[in-house]
């Protein structure tokens, strides 16, 4: 089952980003959707024996859209595909969605979110699943096996799904630096008062452009954000046309970014590769979702290299010549660590006679 | 073990991202969900439809008309994706398929296709044993597993075989119930150097004792973070599990302490789900032992008491045939045989005396002799 993992997991993608365009929250919307897409189909062949397995993992998968950090909208559309796909699984027995502990207060928090905003078809599907005993109250979203991978495949997250962070917009408003203003100037006179008497300049240490600033941060920081939501906009349409022009200029872009980034990273010499840091990401314990981890280059087995390097006839001389080339690898190191020996040679010979 | 009421510590969670879980309560974490759930949550009961609307109209305050309007609005028929008189087979996978997931396994099944075919009547019954007891209910009232137990899932590894790397991590699956004792478990494990005979028999194969190792060595024991729990059912019974403990405290390892098998239930038990875990019995036959999940029983599961500890998952094992028919799983192992053709060598109860005895049942040529049970004899 694990091959289709990823397929599942961007057909769920594909769905709920379809729902984030209409910007609603509907159910009506989502099951336009589901039915243009024909999602249903996705139980359609399974052999007999994986079915289960099947809803298994797409039922896991949809799981994790039913979560924080994605936004609400998005969440809702979770709910919504965790109840469809859950109603038109195949499997007999019926799979049931396998909801966490530590999930729990994010779910009771979803359901009141969508109270105070009068969701009702939310609220419904949630009680509706909730009613058909479609949960396994659960230690952990899957089972757990102790299985270590040695190179950990990190789903990249969507990250259009993701709320952006409007916490410091929030939280400085007009109030807070008003009173912030006010504060500062009572906070200023209470010092030239003391400072009056003794004129030290230590105690005059007090910003006077504080209150400015601090605005002019937070708006730059909002447009920062406005920025880069366009841009990243502007990325998704163009995927979606499929122009010559666009496709050529992205091509592009991407063929510019890829030479810088070749271009500027410092090849170590072969002898010295293997003592290169690996930054080894899959180590860390820290959240759930972390950017993309390193992928180890995929070296071709000994015979295939053994077979590119190896050459019939014609090719003989060409062969022979990009063997040789291994010890010109090495020329670079043992010109550099020859010159100071020479020096040093030119020097002693010079200080002989001396 | 005291019920920890530290409310933070019992919400496992991960300790090795999609690897392992904090340590926790098994019990306090089965209170923890039945103080976040009502009773209708987890009852095995099924709750009428229009109740529930009725329940749900009063408390979201709304008329007759917005209900039905919300019931329409979400029905499952809004989902459908044919039209109503022409169902679609479920079995074949639709074609021009555009979700990338029918792509690939159309795919998948086209290469298959493509294949000798390799039947294996084994996969079929891949998850019968699970939907054999699907939604069991007991006969009698009392066997019915009360609402809101835990049931927890283990994986009982077979031991390691270092002789080659596989990917495979052969085991078998057992669903246990949290009042089940350690010992129910113990019970519940099959395993082949439990059922072995000891001795050498080439001179009276029909002398060879039914008294198998299980009968022999009773002791055994778990090991759960930290403590061993030995089996002291029997009067025979030894703890295996001192040696180590002691080697442990001579050496400055962190102290290990002891309990009784018998009188441990998984909910008293603080562990860790994926984690690793021993069972060892016969001395020195050990499996790892990973509870892969924990969770409140729901009414679709088997409710049948009697029926735990349920069975859901065996790994088959490749069997050892007999040298001569190539037919029968061996049941004799012979060394030193100028008969076979390998030394050690197995055959089959019948080809053995067939080729070993003489009618009058006398041995001819050197060999010994011993019982064998193949690993996959309960395939």
């Amino acid at each position: 089952m694990e091959p289709y993992r990823a397929a599942v997991t961007s057909d769920c993608e594909k769905l709920l980003s379809r729902f984030h365009e209409t910007d609603s929250v509907r159910f009506q919307v989502f099951s336009k959707i589901w039915r243009e897409m024909n999602f249903s189909q996705i139980f359609y062949g399974t052999v007999n024996h994986q079915k289960r397995a099947f809803s298994r993992l797409i039922l896991d998968s949809a799981y994790s859209f039913f979560l924080p950090p994605f936004s609400f909208q998005i969440r809702v559309g979770g709910l919504y595909l965790l109840y469809s796909l859950h109603q038109s699984q195949t499997a007999a027995p019926p799979e049931q969605i396998r909801l966490a502990l530590k999930d729990w207060e994010d779910v009771k928090k979803f359901e009141k979110d969508a109270m105070d905003a009068q969701h009702l078809d939310a609220i419904y599907i949630l009680r509706q699943l909730m009613l058909k005993k479609a949960f396994h109250f659960t230690a952990m979203p899957t089972h757990l096996a102790f299985k270590k991978l040695r190179k950990k495949e990190v789903p990249a997250l969507c990250e259009k799904f993701i709320e952006r962070a409007c916490r410091p917009q929030e939280f400085i408003n007009n109030d807070l630096l008003e009173e912030l203003s006010n504060i500062h100037e009572l906070y200023g006179n209470l010092k030239s008062s003391v400072s009056e008497t003794s004129k030290e300049s230590s105690v005059n240490l007090i910003r006077q452009d504080l209150i400015p600033r601090l605005r002019r941060t937070v708006v730059d920081f909002h447009n920062w954000q406005h920025r880069k939501g366009d841009s990243e906009e502007e990325e998704g349409s163009g995927e979606g046309a499929s122009s010559q022009q666009d496709c050529s200029r992205r091509a592009g872009l991407i063929a510019s970014i890829k030479s810088k980034a070749y271009g500027e990273a410092p090849e170590a010499r072969r002898s010295r590769r293997h003592r290169q840091v690996e930054v080894d990401i899959t180590s860390s314990v820290a959240g759930t979702w972390k950017s993309p981890a390193y992928i180890r280059r995929k070296i071709a087995s000994l015979r295939v290299r053994t077979n590119e390097s190896l050459h019939v006839s014609d090719d003989m001389h060409k062969g022979v010549a990009s063997a040789s080339k291994i010890t010109h690898l090495t020329s670079l190191g043992f010109a550099a660590e020859d010159t100071p020996n020479r020096l040093n040679g030119g020097k002693d010979r010079i200080r002989v006679p001396s | 073990m005291a019920t920890s009421t530290d409310t933070k510590t019992n919400i496992p969670d991960y300790e090795y991202l999609d690897v392992n879980t904090n340590i926790f309560h098994i019990d306090a974490f089965r209170s923890e969900w039945l103080n976040r759930l009502q009773p209708s949550d987890f009852s095995f009961q099924e709750e009428d439809q229009e109740t529930s609307d009725a329940h749900f109209a009063a408390e979201m305050g709304i008329s007759a008309e917005t209900m039905d309007e919300l019931k329409s609005a979400c029905s499952l028929d809004s989902l459908r994706c044919h039209p109503e008189d022409q169902p679609p087979d479920p079995e074949v996978v639709p074609p021009d398929p555009t979700l990338k997931t029918l792509v690939q396994r159309k795919k998948k099944q086209d290469h298959k296709a493509t294949l000798k075919s390799s039947k294996n009547r084994h996969d079929l019954y891949a998850d019968e044993l699970e939907r054999l007891t699907f939604g069991t209910r007991p006969e009698a009232v009392t066997d019915m597993i009360p609402e809101g137990e835990i049931i927890l899932t283990m994986n009982i590894y077979y031991p390691a075989t270092f002789e080659k790397f596989s990917h495979v991590r052969p085991h078998l699956t057992l669903l246990m119930t949290g009042s089940h004792t350690l010992a129910e478990l113990r019970d519940a494990i099959c395993c082949v150097s439990d059922l072995q005979v000891c001795g050498e028999f080439s001179n009276t194969p029909d002398m060879a004792p039914d008294f198998i190792s299980k009968d022999h060595f009773k002791s055994s024991f778990f090991y759960f973070e930290g403590v061993f729990y030995n089996d002291m059912r029997y009067p025979e019974c030894q703890d295996i599990s001192i040696t180590t403990i002691e080697w442990a405290r001579d050496r400055n390892f962190p102290p290990y302490t002891q309990a009784k098998m018998e009188d441990t239930r998984f909910v008293d038990l603080k562990v860790k789900v994926g984690f690793p875990y021993l069972y060892c019995h016969q001395g020195d036959c050990e499996h790892l032992v990973i509870i892969t999940d924990i969770r409140l029983t729901h009414k679709n599961d088997c409710l049948d008491k009697k029926l735990y500890p349920l069975l859901t998952h065996k790994h088959r094992v490749v069997t050892t045939k007999c040298a001569v028919c190539h037919i029968y799983i061996g049941r004799w192992l012979t060394t030193n045989d100028q008969f076979a053709p390998s030394n050690p060598c197995t055959f089959c109860e019948k080809c053995f005396r067939m080729l070993h005895y003489d009618t009058e049942g006398e041995k001819l040529g050197e060999f010994q002799a011993f019982p064998y049970v193949d690993r996959g004899a309960f395939n």
